[in-house]
């Protein structure tokens, strides 16, 4: 799951993400980060699902981060896409692959929102929303 | 060719069978698993027709339109369909659109290829014309829609299509790079390859027995021609390329896609279907050739050289491209096509669904593909200008170990911005700019070596100006240092010497 923390002026400066991360054992992998001494915003991957995820999101309000949940990673439309393959050997994770019968399988929980896919595709078939 | 071919079946004889709903259909794929179970021999007794399919990126493709006349007339001396401009140099209403000619409002988000693909599914696309008026054509300017219904005549011919195989590419630099190859990620990690390799017509019939002008083809999604050898058609080496044509109103948009490079440009995706009529042995055997046994070429594009002299890094074949890993240097890189084979598999289905149907009967070509030709590089006569022409040749130069202040007002004094520095016997091994220095400064640093770049980019005197232009602007920077073979600092070149030195077509004043 992709998530965005919005740290306000007071909290900006505290290892929060770290300690969440030691008290869940859940490796939150940083995608983006935008920090300055005022406040900060980090987006994040978060690799837990049901009960685990809720746990993880749960310490970070608690701590006074404020969490806003992506629904989606990146959307292809299925309608545009010709398999063509373009977008697979860059993408950095193989969250894009080939199935047996060659059309394309996006793997949700490997993407790391890095982007490259959006514009390897030739017929802009991938947004993220 | 001397030895004897035993003949198996001539391309009338396939016709009648196609009439009377008999005739043995198989695609590519079929073929090659047929042969594998039950050996040539009883393959080429049993199939009459293999289809074959590709669906890719192919640059060079457009289309002939004819507007009709307003009334007033015009003789449209320049012309745009949705912003992309359209060659003139025809008669007053004839035009060529271009796939790889793009928008001038929208630059390498849209282009002809894409103008193509909104014209076959049927879309509204702007026409805007001007002239300059003449004594039977008065009207300057026009703007109006159109659809492809309101054209006399919009047909695709495309110069170069269905490359017969195709170099891969990957990337030895540091850095990203965008091409017509596609995303190809820094040191070496990515390769991107194009070509239907077991599904692509002239791999099916290498030596050009069946496929020749004259031949009708699946095109677009409606019936198309091959008119002869494609630009660059290369025979000997195993790159044969098409010329085809085909009535754009019949198409359809699955089958030509408009698209666009990241950073390189538009063009068009064309699905291009051919039946290899199975007419003696040795076009029964080469119809079952594999993905292992054609051969492709990995090439560094990081290398800014003629195509054909680009470094091969790994002679391959398509099935390990199409394996999705490729051994290089002793690691698993990842492969991925440009060119869809899902789509390459759906145009052989269809060709033979046609077939099959009995609506597609097959053509004797009136001539023969050459199977001799020889690609000729450009050669440009007359002397470029090279770096050596145009850096300074006055550089200064620091050591690691020299106190920052004093360099600074160096600097100052000299009025310069980069600063190689180098070891004692005059090698590179860093740099510095005034920006650096001043930063420096402020951080209350004392040495070069503690603040300078170490991994510098550099260029070579006999280097052309405009790959070293495109580097800096790659790297998005003012200045390099150039450097002989073993690393000596012998000139600079920084965007300054350029401008003044350099001014438009390359020539040094
Ligand atoms: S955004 Fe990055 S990680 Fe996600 S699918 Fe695209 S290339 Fe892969
Ligand atoms: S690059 Fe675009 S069209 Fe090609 S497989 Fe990926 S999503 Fe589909």
């Amino acid at each position: 799951m992709r998530a965005k923390l919005i740290y306000s002026h007071g909290v900006v400066e505290k290892p929060i993400l770290a300690s969440v991360v030691l008290r869940t054992g859940v490796p939150i992998n940083i995608l983006e980060a935008r920090v300055n001494a005022q406040k900060g915003e980090l987006i994040v991957s978060i690799p837990a699902t049901g009960e685990k995820l809720r746990e993880v999101l749960n310490l970070f309000r608690e701590a006074g981060v404020q969490v806003q949940e992506f629904a989606e990673t990146l959307r292809i439309d299925w309608g545009k896409c010709m398999a063509c393959g373009a977008c697979i050997s860059p993408c950095p994770t193989k969250a894009l692959r080939f199935r047996e019968d060659w059309s394309l399988e996006f793997d949700e929980e490997r993407c790391v929102a890095c982007k490259i896919c959006v514009t390897a595709c030739p017929v802009k078939a991938i947004t993220m929303p | 060719m001397t030895e004897k071919i035993e003949e198996l079946r001539t391309i009338d004889e396939i016709n009648e069978k196609i009439k009377r709903g008999d005739a043995v259909v198989l695609t590519a794929e079929e073929m090659i698993k047929l042969v594998e179970s039950s050996g040539l021999e009883v393959a080429a007794k049993e199939v009459d027709i293999v289809t074959t399919g590709t669906f890719g990126a192919m640059c060079s493709s457009g289309v002939f339109l004819n507007f009709g006349h307003s009334d007033p007339p015009i003789k449209m001396a320049r012309c745009w369909l949705n912003d992309v401009p359209v060659y003139k140099g025809l008669a007053a209403v004839d035009g060529y659109l271009g796939a790889t000619a793009m928008s001038e409002t929208r630059g390498f988000e849209y282009g002809g290829g894409h103008v193509i693909e909104d014209l076959v599914s049927g879309k509204e696309v702007v026409l805007r014309a001007e002239s300059y008026g003449t004594d039977c054509y008065p009207r300057r300017h026009i703007e109006t829609t159109i659809t492809l219904e309101d054209l006399n005549q919009a047909i695709l011919v495309n110069p170069r299509n269905c490359y017969q195989r195709y170099d891969a590419a990957t990337n030895s630099s540091d850095r990203v790079l965008y091409t017509y190859m596609g995303t190809l990620l820094p040191n070496y990690g990515n390769i991107t390859f194009s070509g239907a390799g077991q599904l692509n017509p002239l791999c099916k019939d290498p030596n050009y027995e069946t496929i020749g002008l004259g031949t009708r083809i699946f095109l677009g999604g409606g019936i198309g021609y091959i008119i002869g050898e494609g630009t660059q058609h290369s025979p000997g080496a195993g790159f044969g390329t098409l010329m085809v044509k085909g009535d754009l109103k019949q198409m359809n948009s699955r089958y030509l896609r408009g698209a666009t490079f990241h950073r390189y440009g538009t063009t068009l995706y064309v699905g291009i279907g051919i039946p290899i009529p199975i007419i003696n042995m040795r076009v029964a055997k080469t119809a079952a050739t594999r993905d292992e046994e054609i051969t492709v070429n990995i090439r560094d594009y990081a290398v800014p050289t003629r195509p054909d002299l680009r470094p091969v890094v790994k002679k391959t074949t398509y099935a390990e491209l199409r394996s999705g890993k490729v051994s290089l240097n002793d690691r698993d890189v990842p492969s991925s096509s440009l060119s869809s084979y899902k789509m390459a598999r759906e145009i052989a289905e269809t060709l033979k669904k046609w077939i099959l149907e009995g609506t597609f009967f097959l053509t004797k070509p009136i001539e023969p593909l050459p199977r001799q030709r020889e690609v000729k590089p450009l050669r440009v006569r007359g002397r470029e200008i090279r770096v050596g022409d145009v850096m300074s040749r006055n550089v200064v130069t620091a050591r690691p170990s020299e106190d920052i202040k004093t360099v600074a007002s160096k600097l100052v004094e000299k009025g310069i911005d980069h600063l190689p520095v180098v070891d004692d016997e005059g090698r590179l091994i860093g740099i510095v700019t005034s920006w650096d220095l001043a930063k420096a400064i402020a951080h209350d640093k004392r040495r070069l070596e503690e603040i300078m770049t170490r991994r510098v980019i550099t260029a070579f005197e006999n280097e052309s100006i405009d790959v070293v232009v495109h580097r800096m602007a790659q790297y998005n920077i003012s200045g390099v240092p150039v450097v002989d073979r073993l690393n000596h600092v012998i000139g600079i070149l920084t965007t300054d010497d350029i401008s003044r030195k350099v001014v438009g077509g390359g020539r040094a004043v």
